[in-house]
C-alpha cells in the first residue's frame, strides 16, 4: 500500500495501518513465549509486547496482559528520554524501576527507540516480562513484608540502557549474573526479550520506510482521535452516576490490623463522554510490599473502565484521554516514594483497586461493572525453590497451578480462568504434567470446589483447591495469601465467593494452618494445600436463569440444596428442573432480600 | 480411472483422473444431512459427463481419495457420541481448565467454554504415575470396576482415558483398557498415550475426548459410504484424507477418527507443495486457500510441510484445541463473504463476520444484505456478472453499488469505486496479517517465498497480497479452485508414529534412541504391511522435537540416520537443531545443551507413478470485445481486456491489467504485473 500524499488517512487505510501495528505486537509476543526459559515466561506467558509513539504515548498494546500496558510503557517512555535525552539506533534499555513509571520491579522491561535512516525518534517498541527471580533478599518476586527496598533486595533499573549498536552491554549482564539466582535461566529469558524488541524495531523501520514516518504520524494522531471518538460514544451509552466503592486487603505485616481498604470513587459523566476515578482518599503508603506503583495504580482504575464498555473501544492513548484519574502521592495506591517497596505492585492490593472500581461502576449502572476478581496470591501460585535431587542444580520459579478468580458481569458468568483482576486471564495455567518434570514437585490435586462460587444472576468462578509438595528433597516456597477474611464481594445483589484459605499437611498426617504472609520450607513428602477463592457474582442470585441453575448442579459445580437455598430454583433427584416449585420458591418475599 | 472427492460446506468437489491421463472437475451440492449422498452425486454427474451409468463409472474407479468435514462438523454442531472421561484421581477438571489464556481480556461478555466432555461424565480413578514413569499410587481395581459400572449406568457411548503421566508409564491406562472391554464390550473407547503421546495432559486429554466422541458417528458414516459406493459398483479402495496430509484406509481411519478432523483443508499444502515444485525454484512456498468465510494458510519449506500440536476447533481459547500433530494451517475469518462495516468512528472493516455461502453476499440475490468481498469484486468490474462460476450463477451488481455506496462510501465519504477498493484493501491486509503470523513463527520471509493461490476466491486479490508481502511470484495452479481435491490425487498413504523419550545432548544415551527409533520403524512396517505395500515402497522419515535446556516449546528436527552410532551423528543432529532455531527464532545459544523429547517416524507409500496430467476445460466464447472496465487504486478506471485461461498460449507473457477467467474462478492481474501460462497448465503472476 502506498499512502497519497496529505496528510489524512480514510477509513480503510486507519484500519489497514492499525493492523499492521497490532501485526508488530503478535510478531514481538510469539517471539518470547517461544523463545523464554523460565515457566513464568514460556509456560505462563506473564509477559507483554506494545508501541509507543515518539511522544510515550501508548499507541497500541495486542494481547497484553492489561496491568502491564495501559499505563506504565508510557511513563518509562518518557523516564528513558528524560535521561537519555539523545537516542540512537541500536539503544536499548532496561527498566524496572516502579518509582520511574514501571510496574513492579519483577516486570523487566526493555524499551528500544526505533530511529528513522536521518535519526530521529519515532516510535520505542516494549517488551515486559515478569522474571522468575530478581535478585531479592528472599527467593520471591513478591516480598510482601519487605519495609523497604533495601529489604526487599531487588536490582533496581530506572531506564538502564543494556544495549548499544544492538550488542548487549556485559557489564549490566554480568552484574545482574552474579545477584540474579538462577542466571543462565535469567539470561535466556532477558535473550529471548532482546529478540522480541530487536524484531519489533526491525519491522517498525520497515514499515517506516514503505509508508512513510511522517504518514505513520499522521496515523499516530488520527489513531488517537479515532479511538477517543469511540471512547465518548461508548461513556455516551452508560448512565449518568456517581458512586464510592471499597476494597480491603487482609491484613499482613506492615499493614494495619484490618488490613488495607481502598476507596475508589467513580463518576460517569456521558454528556461530556468522560469518567472521573478519584483515588485520592486512601491511606498513605505502609512498610510493606504491597504498595501500588503509578503505573498500576492508573492500570488498575482504567481496567475496570475498559471491562464495562463496549470491548471493541481501542485501547490506547486516545481513549485513555477520557479518563481521568486522581491519585495521590506517597499513597499505598498512587505514587509510593522510593525506597517504599512496591515487590507485588501488580497484584494484591492493584486487585483491590480494580475491584472497588468494578464494584463502583456496578453500583451505578445494573449494565456495568462487575463483582470482585479472586484475590492473589494463593499457594498454588508459589514461588519455589529449592535444589532438584535429580540433578543437583538449584531451582526458581513462580508456579501458576490453577487460580480461578473470575467474577460474574454485567450480562455474562464469570471467565473461569482469570488468575487476578489485572491479569485478564491471559496467562496460561501450567500443565502438572510440565511443572513436575521442570520442578521437583507431585500435584496431588486440582479441582473446582463445588458450592464456592459468588452466587448472582450471573456467578463468579468457582474456587479451586490445589495439592502439591516437595519430592525427593525440602523445597521453600513463598506467598501472599489475599482473601482470607476478605473474601470476593458481590455486586449489585450479588453474593460473595468463599473464603481462600492455606495450609500444611506435615509428614505426621497433620494439617496446620498457614499464615498469609507465609516464607515455608517444606520436606519430602510435605504437602501444601492452596484453597483459592473464585469470585463474586453480579446481581441477585434469584433472579438467575433457572436452566443455568440446572446446568451447575447437572455438571456438579453447584449443590441442589445450594440451588434451593441460594439461586431459589428447584431441582429433582434425577437433575430436572422443577418449574413449579421454582416459581414457588421465587415468590416467596424471602428470594428478594 | 482415480477420483479425489472433497465435501466442503457448500459444493462437493470431484476430480477425475482418466486412465489416459486426462482429468477434469466437477461439483455437485453438498447434502449437509447425508454427505454421502453429496459424493454420490457429485459421481453422477461425473458419469453423465462421458454418457456413462453411474454403476459403470464407479465399476472403473480403482480408487477413491475422500476428504470429509463430517468429523468436525459432529463436533462443531454437538452431534458427537456421548462421552466419558476417565481421569487420575484428584485431577477432573483437565478439560475444564483447559491450558488457561484468552484473547480480548477486556471482553466480558463471551461466556467461558464449555469442557469436551462435561464434569458430570467425568470419573475419577485411583491411581498415580510420576514423572518418572514410577507408580506413586497403584491401581485400585475393585474401585475401577465400580467406577466402569457408574460410567455405564450414566449412558455413555464412547470413553476417553487420560492419566497423568500414561506417557511415561502407560500400564494403569492399558488395564483400564482391559477392563472396559471386558466389561462394556461394545462401548468405543480411546488411550490417551495410543492416540496422541505428548506431554501437557490436557492436550492429551482433549485428543482422547475428541477421538473417542468421533468414534461410532465416524464408523457409521465411513461404512455407509463405502456401502453405498460398493451398492452403486465401486469394487476399488477407498482412502481418507487426514489432518497430516495423508491418507488411510476408510477402516483404519475409522479406528482413529481423530485423523479426519482436518481432512480436507490439509490437503491444500500437499498440492501447493507439488506445484511449487513444478514452477518455481524458490525454497520457501506460500500455500492461500481462499474460501467463502475463511483464508486458511500454510507454508511449504524446502519440501517439508510444518506441523502443529495447537490446533483449534473453534477460535482459539474458546474451541478446542485438538493437542494433535496437524499441518500447520492459519485459519483466519477472510473469504469472498466476509462482511465490510464502517463502525461509529468512521473506520472500515472487513470480517470475521462472513455471509457464507447463504445467503451469501448481496449480488447472489438470496436475502444477504451486508456489503461482501464478492460484491466489492463485481463493483470493480473484476467479475464479470454474467460469468461467475461459468456462469452458472448469474450476479446484480446495481444491488452491489448501491449497497456498497449506502454502507460503505457515504459513511467514508469516498466515491463508489473507492469504497469497494478499500474494502477489497482492508481484506487484503487481513489476509497479510495471517500470513505473517505462520510465516514469522516459522522464520519465513515471504519476499522470498512464492505464494500460491487456491480457492474460488483466490484470484479476487492473490496478486495484491502478493505486492504486499512482496513476494517474487505468484502461482495459481489450474486446479487451484479446488486445491485441496487436487492435492488428494498427489498424496501419499502415510501415518505417523511417535515414542516419547527424554534426552540431553550432553547426557546422551545412544542405545536407548536407537531402541526408540527401531520400535518406531517396526511400527511403520506394519503399516506397509496393512496397506499392502512393500517395505522397500515405503518411505520412512524420523523426526524429533528439540528445544534448548529450560524451553518448553520443541521445534521439529529432520532425523537423517536409522541408528546414531557415532559421536558425529550426535553432532550432526545438535548442528542441526541450532541451524533451524536460528532459521525460525533468529537466536542459537551454543553454550546451551539441547533436550530432545518426543521421536517420531512418518512412514508414506505413494499410490501414483507419473505426474498429474492437465484439467481438461471448456474456454468461454467471448464477443470480439473482450474487455471491460475494470478498477485499480493506482490507475482508476481502465480498459481491461478479459481473457480466457483456455485460450492462453503457454510461455507468451502478456501484462496486466487483465481479468483471467475459467469456469471455476477469475484471476485479477494488476496494471504493472506481467503473466504467462506455463505447460503444467498453471499461471504464474510476476506481481
Amino acid at each position: 500500500m502506498k499512502l497519497s500524499s496529505g496528510a489524512r488517512l480514510d477509513g480503510a487505510k486507519l484500519s489497514i495501518v492499525a493492523n499492521r501495528f497490532g501485526g508488530v505486537c503478535r510478531k514481538m509476543g510469539n517471539t518470547l513465549l517461544r523463545t523464554g526459559r523460565s515457566g513464568v515466561l514460556n509456560r505462563a506467558k506473564d509477559f507483554s509486547c506494545c508501541i509507543l509513539t515518539a511522544e510515550s504515548d501508548l499507541l497500541t498494546a495486542e494481547e497484553s496482559l492489561p496491568i502491564h500496558v495501559l499505563s506504565g510503557p508510557d511513563l518509562m517512555g518518557r523516564c528513558m528520554k528524560q535521561y537519555h535525552p539523545v537516542l540512537k539506533r541500536g539503544d536499548v534499555f532496561l527498566h524496572n524501576s516502579p518509582y520511574h513509571g514501571n510496574s513492579h520491579p519483577a516486570d523487566h522491561t526493555l524499551l528500544m527507540p526505533v530511529i528513522d535512516d536521518d535519526g530521529t525518534h519515532r516510535f520505542t517498541v516494549v517488551a515486559k516480562a515478569h522474571q522468575a527471580d530478581i535478585g531479592n533478599s528472599v527467593p520471591t518476586t513478591y516480598h510482601g513484608t519487605a519495609r523497604d527496598v533495601y529489604e526487599e533486595g531487588a536490582l533496581i533499573f530506572p531506564a538502564v540502557k543494556v544495549a548499544e549498536d544492538y550488542v548487549v552491554k556485559d557489564d549490566i549482564v554480568r552484574m545482574c549474573r552474579m545477584r540474579i539466582r538462577v542466571p543462565d535461566q535469567w539470561h535466556g529469558d532477558f535473550l529471548a526479550m532482546l529478540g522480541a524488541a530487536f524484531i519489533g524495531e526491525r519491522e517498525l523501520l520497515s514499515m517506516g520506510r514503505e509508508l512513510g514516518w511522517y504518514h505513520l504520524e499522521a496515523f499516530s494522531r488520527q489513531w488517537f482521535d479515532y479511538s477517543r471518538k469511540r471512547m465518548i460514544e461508548a461513556i455516551a451509552k452508560l448512565p449518568k452516576g456517581r458512586a464510592t466503592a471499597k476494597s480491603t486487603h487482609d491484613a499482613i505485616p506492615g499493614t494495619p490490623p484490618d488490613g488495607i481498604t481502598v476507596t475508589s470513587k467513580v463518576s460517569v459523566v456521558p454528556s461530556a463522554g468522560k469518567i472521573h476515578v478519584d483515588l485520592t482518599d486512601n491511606p498513605d503508603q505502609m512498610a510493606c510490599g504491597l504498595n501500588v506503583s503509578e503505573a498500576c495504580t492508573r492500570t488498575s482504575a482504567m481496567i475496570a473502565i475498559f471491562n464495562s464498555i463496549d470491548p471493541t473501544v481501542p485501547k490506547n492513548a486516545g481513549s485513555f484521554r477520557c479518563i481521568d484519574i486522581e491519585i495521590k502521592n506517597r499513597g499505598v495506591v498512587g505514587r509510593p516514594e522510593h525506597p517504599i517497596s512496591c515487590s507485588a505492585s501488580t497484584t494484591n492490593l492493584a486487585d483491590r483497586v480494580q475491584n472497588a472500581t468494578q464494584l463502583a461502576l456496578a453500583e451505578i449502572s445494573e449494565e456495568i461493572g462487575m463483582g470482585e476478581i479472586g484475590c492473589f496470591c494463593p499457594p498454588s501460585t508459589a514461588v519455589v525453590s529449592g535444589i532438584d535431587p535429580r540433578d543437583g542444580k538449584p531451582y526458581v520459579n513462580q508456579l501458576f497451578l490453577g487460580h480461578t478468580a473470575g467474577a460474574g458481569a454485567a450480562t455474562q458468568d464469570a471467565w473461569l480462568t482469570m488468575l487476578h483482576a489485572g491479569n485478564g486471564g491471559m496467562c496460561f495455567i501450567d500443565s502438572v504434567e510440565l511443572d513436575e518434570v521442570y520442578t521437583p514437585i507431585l500435584v496431588k490435586t486440582r479441582r473446582l470446589i463445588a458450592d464456592s462460587e459468588g452466587a448472582g444472576t450471573f456467578r463468579g468462578a468457582p474456587g479451586i483447591l490445589v495439592e502439591y509438595g516437595p519430592i525427593g528433597a525440602r523445597m521453600q516456597a513463598i506467598f501472599i495469601a489475599d482473601g482470607n477474611i476478605n473474601n470476593p464481594k458481590g455486586a449489585r445483589g450479588g453474593e460473595a465467593a468463599a473464603c481462600s484459605q492455606q495450609h500444611v499437611l506435615r509428614t505426621d498426617g497433620l494439617s496446620h494452618a498457614l499464615p498469609q504472609y507465609c516464607d515455608t520450607w517444606l520436606e519430602a513428602g510435605e504437602t501444601l494445600i492452596s484453597v483459592a477463592s473464585g469470585g463474586g457474582g453480579y446481581g441477585n442470585p434469584a433472579g438467575r436463569d433457572p436452566k443455568r441453575v440446572l446446568e451447575d448442579v447437572r455438571e456438579k459445580l453447584v449443590s441442589r440444596q445450594r440451588a434451593r437455598d441460594v439461586y431459589r430454583v428447584s431441582i429433582t433427584r434425577d437433575f430436572q428442573l422443577d418449574e413449579a416449585e421454582t416459581t414457588a420458591l421465587r415468590a416467596e418475599p424471602s428470594s428478594w432480600n | 480411472m482415480r477420483l479425489a472427492c472433497d465435501t466442503g460446506g457448500t459444493f462437493t468437489d470431484l476430480i477425475v483422473e482418466y486412465d489416459d491421463g486426462a482429468v477434469k472437475m466437477f461439483k455437485a451440492a453438498t447434502v449437509p444431512s447425508d454427505p454421502a449422498q453429496g459424493v454420490i452425486d457429485a459421481a453422477a454427474v461425473a458419469a453423465a459427463d462421458e454418457g456413462a451409468s453411474l454403476r459403470d463409472f464407479l465399476g472403473r474407479c480403482e480408487l477413491l481419495v475422500h476428504g470429509t468435514t463430517h468429523a468436525i462438523n459432529a463436533i462443531i454442531t454437538g452431534r458427537t457420541a456421548k462421552t466419558a472421561l476417565l481421569t487420575t484421581a484428584g485431577h477432573p477438571d483437565i478439560l475444564t481448565l483447559r491450558e488457561g489464556g484468552r484473547s480480548e481480556p477486556f471482553n466480558f461478555r463471551i461466556a467461558y467454554p464449555a469442557p469436551y466432555i462435561p464434569r458430570a461424565l467425568t470419573f475419577e480413578v485411583k491411581e498415580r504415575v510420576n514423572s518418572a514413569g514410577a507408580i506413586v499410587e497403584p491401581l485400585d481395581e475393585a474401585a475401577l470396576a465400580r467406577t466402569i459400572h457408574e460410567l455405564s449406568d450414566s449412558g455413555a457411548e464412547a470413553v476417553a482415558v487420560c492419566l497423568l503421566w500414561s506417557i511415561a508409564n502407560s500400564a494403569h491406562e492399558l488395564r483400564i483398557g482391559e477392563a472396559l472391554r471386558a466389561q462394556l464390550p461394545h462401548v468405543p473407547f480411546t488411550l490417551s498415550h495410543q492416540v496422541n503421546p505428548t506431554l501437557r495432559e490436557y492436550r492429551r486429554a482433549s485428543s482422547a475426548a475428541i477421538d473417542a466422541s468421533l468414534k461410532p458417528l465416524m464408523s457409521r458414516y465411513l461404512g455407509g459410504l463405502v456401502n453405498r459406493l460398493t451398492e452403486n459398483g465401486f469394487g476399488g479402495r477407498a482412502l481418507v484424507l487426514t489432518s497430516q496430509g495423508g491418507m488411510m484406509d476408510a477402516d483404519e481411519l475409522a479406528k482413529q477418527p481423530i485423523h479426519a478432523i482436518n481432512s480436507g483443508p490439509s490437503m491444500a499444502p500437499i498440492a501447493g507443495r507439488y506445484y511449487a515444485g513444478l514452477n518455481s525454484s524458490l525454497p520457501v512456498a506460500i500455500v492461500a486457500d481462499t474460501g467463502g468465510t475463511t483464508y486458511d494458510v500454510s507454508v511449504v519449506r524446502r519440501g517439508r510441510i510444518p506441523k502443529t500440536r495447537e490446533t483449534w476447533i473453534g477460535n482459539p481459547y474458546r474451541g478446542h484445541m485438538t493437542g494433535f500433530p496437524s499441518i500447520d494451517i492459519k485459519s483466519v475469518g477472510a473469504g469472498g463473504g466476509s462482511i465490510a462495516s464502517v463502525d461509529a468512528g468512521g473506520v472500515l472493516h472487513v470480517g470475521p463476520k462472513s455471509a457464507g455461502s447463504v445467503p451469501g453476499p448481496v449480488c447472489y440475490s438470496a436475502g444477504g444484505k451486508e456489503p461482501t468481498l464478492t460484491d466489492a469484486s463485481l463493483v470493480l468490474g473484476h467479475l464479470d456478472p454474467d460469468y461467475f462460476l461459468g456462469g452458472r450463477m448469474k450476479l446484480d451488481i446495481d444491488a452491489a453499488q448501491s449497497v456498497i455506496n449506502e454502507k460503505i462510501a457515504k459513511p467514508l465519504g469516498l466515491s463508489l469505486m473507492e469504497a469497494a477498493s478499500s474494502i477489497v484493501e482492508v481484506a487484503t491486509e487481513n489476509m497479510v496479517q495471517a500470513i505473517e503470523e505462520i510465516t514469522i513463527n516459522q522464520g519465513i520471509d515471504p519476499s522470498e517465498a512464492a505464494l500460491i493461490g487456491g480457492g474460488g476466491a483466490a484470484g479476487f486479490n492473490s496478486v495484491f497480497i502478493a505486492r504486499r508481502l512482496q513476494s517474487p511470484l505468484l502461482i495459481m495452479p489450474e486446479t487451484g479452485a479446488a486445491l485441496s481435491c487436487a492435492g488428494a490425487l498427489m498424496s501419499d498413504l502415510r501415518d505417523e508414529y511417535r515414542s516419547m523419550f527424554f534426552v540431553r545432548s550432553s547426557e546422551w544415551k545412544a542405545e536407548a534412541v536407537n531402541a526408540v527409533l527401531g520400535e518406531l520403524r517396526q511400527r511403520c512396517f506394519e503399516f506397509l504391511e496393512r496397506a499392502g505395500k512393500t517395505r522397500e515402497s515405503g518411505h520412512i522419515e524420523f523426526a524429533v522435537e528439540a528445544r534448548y535446556q529450560g524451553q518448553v516449546w520443541e521445534i521439529e528436527i529432520p532425523v537423517h540416520v536409522n541408528l546414531f552410532a557415532t559421536q558425529e551423528d550426535l553432532d550432526a543432529l545438535v548442528e542441526d537443531f541450532h541451524v533451524h532455531h536460528r532459521e525460525v527464532f533468529a537466536v542459537r545459544d551454543d553454550h546451551s545443551a539441547v533436550e530432545f523429547v518426543c521421536w517420531t517416524a512418518a512412514v508414506s507409500a505413494g499410490l501414483r507413478k507419473k505426474p498429474l496430467g492437465r484439467l481438461q476445460i471448456a474456454a468461454r466464447k467471448l464477443g470480439e470485445k473482450s474487455v471491460r472496465q475494470a478498477y485499480f487504486r493506482d490507475a482508476g478506471l481502465v480498459e481491461t481486456p478479459v481473457v480466457s485461461m483456455a485460450n492462453l498460449k503457454p510461455g507468451v507473457v502478456a501484462s496486466g491489467p487483465a481479468v483471467v477467467e475459467t469456469p471455476f474462478t477469475t484471476i485479477v492481474i494488476d496494471p504493472g504485473a506481467s503473466y504467462w501460462l506455463e505447460e503444467s497448465g498453471s499461471l504464474l503472476i510476476k506481481p
